[in-house]
């Protein structure tokens, strides 16, 4: 990694802070979301239509549904949080990088 | 608002990968050899944040919620190039790493999120910043969803699993949306404020890629 990629980074400590505490408050949400029965506008049409029963997914990827098989559901939010946001920063960093100015 | 794999018909299905790889191409086009070493990191910054917040589900009693997209956000913080490319990171890692919308329908998802929603709100705070910030990020993170949200419904809509039924998907993401948007509104406003007073050093992209 390059010296001005690290120092951008450091410039963003204060967001970088933000992100932490939306991961480490993320395991609340998902347990609010299953004591209200959360559910997207999306899945109640395709209910009321009958679409439901036709979902799927062709992939379910390494953590499905943000939660590890096995784990605990809350630790795996947290888990998903983290992995996904280093990815994430990892891929916009490499964009940057091919999209910098030569 | 993630649509999964088996909702939509195959040709929609490849209208959408057509149409977002074209936006796609072009944004990335727009940027090359534009970026300075103080922005090279903003693209991944600004994903990793949204994608922390989409994790969060809004908790509304009776259930019907959403959760905070930030399209506009991407939009309005790097321009609409580079907002485009950000979320589409997002988009894809959720498909990929967390089977969150399907492969099937990324193309569809990114045009919704990573392209109506950008594209628009950064159109909305470009045109409107001037009467009065607030108003202008609130309507950009508002009115973004909205139409993203809208283009999910015709897409559903036109497809052979909700028996066509347009009229049905397009009034309840339109009305479910319309009002979930309010949210996504009071987000963008707070979140673009914080970053703008809080990162004093921050370092827009550069005006010709701004839009």
């Amino acid at each position: 990694m390059g010296m001005e990629v690290k120092e951008g980074l450091r410039k963003w400590r204060k967001v970088l802070i933000v992100i932490s505490v939306m991961i480490l408050v993320s395991p609340f949400f998902a347990w609010a979301a299953e004591v209200v029965g959360y559910a997207e506008p999306l899945e109640n049409v395709a209910e009321h239509l009958g679409a439901m029963e036709h979902e799927y997914a062709i992939i379910s990827g390494l953590i499905p549904d943000y939660t590890i098989p096995g784990a605990n559901p809350y630790a795996s939010a947290i888990v998903a949080g983290i992995v996904g946001c280093l990815i994430v920063l990892g891929l916009g960093l490499i964009m940057g990088k091919v999209l910098q100015r030569k | 608002m993630h649509i999964p794999d088996g909702f939509l018909d195959l040709w929609i299905c490849a209208v959408m990968y057509l149409i977002s790889a074209m936006v796609i191409g072009y944004s990335a086009k727009k940027l090359k050899d534009k970026l300075d070493a103080p922005q090279v990191s903003l693209i991944g910054i600004v994903g990793a944040g949204i994608f922390a917040a989409q994790m969060l589900n809004w908790p509304i009693p009776g259930g019907t919620s959403a959760h905070f997209v930030g399209g506009a956000i991407a939009g309005i913080l790097l321009g609409p190039y580079a907002g485009c490319l950000s979320m589409v990171s997002v988009l894809t890692i959720q498909c990929l790493v967390f089977g969150d919308g399907g492969i099937t329908a990324l193309g569809a998802n990114i045009f919704n999120m990573a392209i109506v929603d950008v594209f628009v709100g950064y159109g909305i705070f470009k045109a409107l910043r001037r009467y009065n910030q607030d108003v202008s990020l609130f309507l950009a993170g508002w009115i973004g969803i909205w139409l993203g949200a809208l283009a999910a419904g015709v897409e559903i809509g036109v497809s052979s699993i909700f028996a066509y039924g347009l009229m049905t998907t397009v009034l309840v993401m339109g009305i479910w949306h319309g009002a979930l948007g309010f949210i996504e509104g009071i987000i963008t406003m707070l979140a673009v404020r914080y970053v703008l007073i809080k990162q004093p050093d921050f370092v827009p992209l550069p005006k010709e890629v701004r839009g």
